[in-house]
């Protein structure tokens, strides 16, 4: 019994084996190509405009009037916000969360990009003074009145002392001097800058704060104030002036926000805005947990990358939601060559150091293997410092595609020779070197892997080495005993002078030749003194006219001397549930920039 | 007497070692090229003087013994310090542990009810097909990759709709009855539960089978046998009595492990855990959330061990002395 | 002899046993069977699903293995990218090719399990990796088990002082929860390290974690084996004391060592899948099926292209056939013993 029933299984197995060997040729039917609409013709709503009804200052939305009530839930990836002082807030959850309780004085036209007023009515330019006029009438949400006190105590005693998180006070600290405020009356605030100063104008986004709510803790002193509005406080104390208030906050798993019934803005029938009644933020872990939220239902909003977007593309006409291209990210892909001095070998330096070796190396990644195997046709390849989408991007750097014999024919001219498929510098040095990048990411270490295999190509010998993410950041920026890495930064579409930490040559995030802190600049290189001055020069001129050929020029210094060799840009495509109306995406702000805006409109 | 004079030693013993640990993982922690705050440094607009006033918060600047002894004591004050983002580490264990503590609670006691009766009932028709089987399907649950299995779960969950997609608690938890509070929690947790299940079943199975068939193999089964007493007799009076006592030992090694065997599971499932938390710390050199999740970790290794011991003691009077 | 017969009477454990050799045969060979090299990389076919072979072909004729080659389609408004067979030329599938086991002739791809994202074969970097995951336990345990005998051994037949300190400081180690323990150590790992050395580094770090439990049991075993007369007689004859632990006690503590050996490979092939998928076990581009798994997460990588999986197939069927494998040597060798890893 026991026998037949082994040589039974055993038959079976070997049947299996045999059926799997034999296949019959039958040729392969592919799917049809579904051919998609073009993305609609957004027809977008005019700008806000100022209404004043019964003495309140009110901002009216022009966008189609909606229906209140509903819920929208979108996810944040990470551990969550960490404070909900938005004064205080050091990374992007944190300033998202505050951003949604706190408004500042003005905000950034989703469309052009320009400065346009929010919590103030109106400001008016005049050289380096400033005159912002606040809005009559608009309350917090404890109910007293939003005053220039509440401006000139956000300033002087928040950013300009110091206070939690001073990137703000540095970027306003001009030829080392802080702007100085006035209160002209109880709705008029002027400030004062000691030189006219471009980027100035949009630091009036920091969020305006209640001065008697913060008060108390601000004055005794940085400990108190950086644990205030942890994440536990009670929410219902918390005074703001945002559109949402904090409902709950669940550790690890979700905020939640319910609209601030008393906001100032109003819709074209003068109803208060927002439209929905509860924002929720799932707390996700990674992009993996995200897709998953979003098959099942479980969030509205989702942002697709790589081979994800043919699948949800091919779904989409029978499905619940509708994607949006937002074009090219703000973020940026590169690698970057270490030209320290110090801590990078000599013999290494001296190759690092030549621009006809980094020429080399440029020309011989193929930047578009890396759009199409890395991210799935889902990007751009990127040859310039500043993001496809920014305003200030150089359109006359047109890039080039790969090209071995160029780059062997660079390396030549650096004096290298190949000798058997081996590179040796003039000094009869094999040329070796490390990369690294930040290791479990998935698509870096696939590009790691391609310009490994480019640069071998040239008769290089690369090691590759992907390290943990916090330990990589450490050698960037510390120890500085690194060679070549690949990294991605975020950047802004509109102010280029945000990247003055990367670009001027003691900004602390200056990658490519990080000095020391108290270096005394005696050693920057003649490109590098032209970038110090061209970051120090942009932020002074006012328009748009004036300042675009320095950031051109700061674009093409970098293309030409190749620090950093940028690789791609992934391209953003966005997908939110149909029944969701008022939806107006834009390169540049994306698609929830108007949560207020946002309401729920029957099924479609 | 005696029972406060054993414990209170054993108490006394744990302190040599909580030192021990605490030096051990303090040292290799501060060892590690981790920067606590690489998030700060690449952020573009973070500030060299910001980045400078963190590095003192943290005390970064000054020598590792410093650190070690600054952080020690602290500790002995019940005082567990900030985390590298500020917070408080005392809220963030605090908020962890009960849903730890239920994920945790919830794996003991679906093991246990399932894989004592299958090693009793394996031992007791030991090297039977049954026993074979049961031995070949519990070991398949302990050769899968935990965090693999929970990503197919996952997808499983997707796929059907069954159940939530990780978390713990729905969105709008809070506007539930007190009944659908519960149905949602068990929804959340049946998955992660299942995972962790299946992974420590076969341990738990394995052991009880050979402590059964040590009993079984005695002098006094044997006797007991020959006394002619029923075979259901001989199995649930003697024989089970004492082929539990040696898993009662067991019991707190197992709740200790769930703590760091539950990390990856907890982390797929998005489970909002002091499995995850220490994993995402540890990941970080976040050292001041690490070492008390360590330390917190040690202790309840020992509560549970100690607690064993008593339960022991109480079961089984030879145990003394 | 006796002894693998008596534990092959189990079935399953000999089953398990038969795989085991293949697998090991297999990766043994590796370079050998392996249509390609560990680095080999196509770009132009970058997640290619399997090549289809077929042995009848379009007539319905019985044939010789044959395969065509992929080409890749862009399809720029559904973002999509497309296989296609290029049905123009067949390739047979040929032994002993361009000194390899199988392939087929030149120009002609044959990827049996499809490719990775860098366009790698997967079928060929299963057998690369299996040489990392299939034997980073095995050296594991030749670091253990020398430190837990030696470390229980002294520990055990000493006594006194000396077995407490060792001991509060092997429960020490033991009571630090191992999978930080493992994270903490692999993040502290040199970064400029070869990847002989991250390997060599990573056996070494596993090894770090399992001593304690090891040298605990070691030494329980010695304590009652040193009041045994042979050593006393030993003793007595003026031998050396690290002469006794070597020679005679720890000997006797040889069918136990056995036992742990075979029972904790798994765990170890376990550990390293758990941190590749951290990302801090065997990195890139060099293959082990953890940090081949790795990639196997992503949503759509599961549900279009499943030959991702494969190496959590092998890991699941290696796991399995060990755990097997050591439940008949464990019975075999002390069928009452409740000895666990």
């Amino acid at each position: 019994m026991k026998k037949i029933l082994i040589w039974g299984f055993i038959i079976i197995l070997l049947g299996l084996c045999a059926k799997s060997c034999i296949r019959r040729d039958i040729p392969e039917t592919y799917p049809k190509n579904i051919i998609n609409s073009e993305l609609e013709n957004i027809a977008y709503p005019d700008t806000n405009k100022n209404v004043t009804i019964n003495g309140v200052d009110y901002l009216q939305s022009q966008a189609p009037v909606g229906v209140f009530g509903g819920e929208l839930v979108i996810s944040t990836i990470g551990e969550g916000p960490k404070t909900f002082n938005p004064c205080n807030s050091k990374d992007n959850t944190s300033s998202s969360m505050a951003g949604m309780m706190y408004d500042g004085l003005v905000t950034t036209d989703p469309r052009t990009g320009d400065v346009i007023p929010q919590l103030a009515k109106s400001f008016s330019i005049d050289g380096n003074e400033y005159m912002i006029n606040l809005r009559r009438g608009i309350k917090w949400s404890d109910g007293k009145p939003i005053t220039a006190d509440d401006v000139i105590y956000t300033y002087e005693e928040i950013v300009f002392a110091g206070l939690g998180n001073t990137a703000t006070r540095d970027m306003m600290m001009i030829g080392g001097k802080l702007p100085v405020l006035e209160k002209i009356d109880d709705y008029t605030v002027k400030f004062t800058t000691s030189k006219p100063f471009a980027p100035f104008l949009r630091m009036l986004s920091y969020q305006i704060v209640p001065k008697h709510y913060f008060k108390p803790y601000s004055d005794k002193g940085e400990s108190v104030f950086n644990a205030f509005l942890s994440p536990n406080t009670n929410p219902q104390e918390i005074v703001t002036n945002g559109a949402f208030r904090l409902k709950e906050y669940v550790a690890a798993q979700r905020v939640v926000f319910v609209r601030n019934p008393d906001y100032y803005k109003i819709n074209t029938q003068e109803e208060k805005l927002p439209y929905l009644d509860k924002l929720v933020y799932l707390i996700v872990g990674d992009t993996n947990n995200e897709i998953l939220k979003f098959e099942a239902k479980e969030i509205d909003v989702l942002g697709i990358r790589g081979s994800n977007v043919a699948r949800y593309k091919i779904k989409e006409p029978t499905s619940d939601y509708t994607m949006y291209n937002l074009g090219a990210d703000t973020g940026t892909m590169f690698l970057v060559i270490n030209l320290n001095k110090d801590k990078v070998k000599p013999i290494k330096h001296k190759w690092f150091s030549n621009r006809d070796f980094r020429a080399a190396i440029d020309w011989a990644i193929d930047r578009k293997a890396m759009v199409q195997n890395v991210a799935q046709g889902v990007a751009e390849p990127l040859f310039t410092a500043e993001s496809l989408n920014s305003i200030y991007l150089n359109k006359y750097i047109k890039g080039h595609p790969s090209d071995k014999n160029v780059a062997l024919n660079s390396l030549e001219k650096a004096g290298f020779k190949i000798k058997d498929g081996i590179l040796y510098d003039s000094d009869g040095n094999r040329v070796e070197f490390d990369l690294y990048t930040n290791a479990g990411a998935l698509e870096r270490e696939a590009i790691g892997v391609m310009v490994k295999q480019d640069l071998e190509d040239l008769g290089m010998k690369v090691n590759f080495k992907p390290i943990e993410f916090n330990s990589l950041v450490n050698k960037l920026t510390n120890t500085r005993d690194w060679d070549m890495a690949i990294m991605g930064l975020t950047g802004s579409p509109l102010e280029p002078h945000d990247g003055k930490n990367v670009w001027q040559s003691s900004g602390p995030l200056h990658l490519f030749n990080q000095r020391p802190q108290g270096w005394n600049g005696n050693d920057r290189l003649e490109w590098e003194k032209e970038l110090d001055e061209i970051f120090e020069e942009g932020a002074l001129k006012l328009t748009f006219e004036e300042r675009k050929p320095l950031y051109d020029r700061y674009q093409t210094i970098i293309y030409d001397q190749k620090p950093i060799i940028y690789l791609y840009s992934p391209i953003r495509i966005t997908a939110i549930r149909n029944k969701f109306k008022n939806i107006f995406p834009t390169p540049l702000s994306g698609l929830l920039y108007n949560l207020d805006e946002i309401y729920i409109g029957g099924k479609e | 007497m005696e029972f406060f004079k054993y414990i209170s030693k054993r108490v006394l013993q744990t302190i040599p070692l909580l030192i021990i640990v605490s030096l051990i993982s303090f040292f290799i922690i501060r060892l590690s090229p981790v920067d606590p705050l690489a998030e700060l440094r690449l952020n573009p607009s973070i500030s060299q003087e910001t980045l400078n006033k963190e590095i003192r918060r943290l005390n970064l600047d000054k020598p590792i013994y410093i650190q070690y002894f600054s952080w020690a004591k602290s500790f002995v004050k019940g005082d567990l310090g900030y985390t590298s983002a500020g917070e408080k580490v005392s809220t963030k264990l605090k908020e962890r542990i009960p849903n730890t503590l239920l994920l945790t609670l919830v794996v003991i006691f679906m093991t246990w009810s399932v894989g004592i009766p299958l090693g009793i009932i394996s031992a007791y028709k030991k090297e039977t097909a049954f026993d074979r089987i049961l031995t070949v399907l519990s070991s398949i649950g302990m050769a899968i990759p935990s965090f693999f299995f929970a990503i197919l779960m996952l997808i499983f969950a997707v796929k059907t709709g069954w159940f939530p997609v990780g978390g713990l608690t729905s969105y709008n938890f809070n506007e539930m009855s007190f009944g659908g509070k519960i149905v949602d929690i068990t929804r959340h947790l049946v998955l992660p539960a299942f995972v962790l299940f299946t992974i420590s079943l076969s341990g738990l199975q394995r052991q009880m089978r050979a402590n059964m068939l040590e009993v079984l193999d005695s002098d006094y089964v044997k006797f007991a046998r020959a006394k002619g007493l029923s075979e259901g007799k001989v199995v649930f009076k003697h024989a089970l009595r004492n082929a539990i006592n040696p898993m009662i030992t067991l019991l707190g090694f197992e709740f200790a492990g769930l703590l760091s065997g539950a990390a990856l599971t907890e982390y797929v499932f998005q489970y909002p855990g002091l499995g995850r938390l220490i994993l995402e710390a540890v990941m970080k050199s976040d050292i001041n959330l690490v070492m008390a999740s360590l330390m917190m970790g040690t202790i309840m290794l020992i509560l549970g061990n100690l607690l064993a011991d008593i339960l022991l003691m109480i079961t089984d009077p030879r145990v003394r002395g | 002899m006796e002894a693998l017969k008596k534990i092959f009477k189990d079935k399953f454990a000999f089953t398990a046993f038969i795989i085991l050799t293949i697998l090991y045969i297999i990766i043994l060979f590796a370079d050998f069977i392996a249509p390609y090299s560990s680095s080999y990389s196509d770009r132009e076919m970058s997640y290619a699903p399997p090549s289809k072979v077929y042995t009848i072909n379009e007539k319905g004729k019985l044939s010789l293995p044959y395969t065509y080659n992929y080409i890749r389609e862009y399809e720029p408004t559904l973002m999509q990218t497309i296989y296609k067979q290029d049905r123009s030329k067949k390739y047979f599938i040929k032994p002993f090719i361009n000194g390899h086991l199988f392939g087929v002739e030149n120009g002609g791809k044959l990827y049996l399990l499809g490719t990775d994202i860098n366009g790698r074969d997967v079928f060929s970097r299963l057998l690369f990796g299996g040489r990392i995951s299939m034997t980073v336990g095995f050296l594991s345990l030749f670091v253990v088990f020398p430190i837990g005998l030696l470390y229980g051994g002294i520990s055990g037949y000493f006594g006194g002082i000396v077995d407490t300190l060792m001991m509060r400081f092997a429960e020490a180690v033991m009571a630090i929860p191992s999978f930080y323990l493992l994270i903490i150590l692999a993040a502290i790992l040199p970064s400029g390290m070869t990847s002989v050395q991250r390997f060599a580094l990573i056996v070494v770090i596993l090894a770090l974690i399992g001593w304690a439990g090891f040298a605990r049991v070691v030494r329980g075993m010695v304590l009652s084996i040193k009041k045994e007369d042979f050593v006393l007689a030993e003793k007595v004859m003026g031998a050396s004391n690290l002469r006794i632990i070597l020679k005679h006690i720890l000997p006797q503590t040889m069918s136990y060592v056995i036992i742990a050996m075979t029972l904790s490979v798994p765990s170890y092939i376990l550990a390293e899948s758990g941190l590749s998928f951290l990302g801090l076990g065997i990195q890139q581009p060099d293959a082990s099926w953890g940090n081949m798994l790795k990639e196997a997460q992503e949503f759509t990588n599961i549900l279009y292209r499943p030959w991702l999986l494969t190496p959590g197939l092998l890991i699941f069927i290696a796991v399995l056939s060990f755990n097997l494998l050591g439940d008949a040597v464990r019975d075999y060798l002390d069928p009452k013993s409740n000895s666990q890893s």
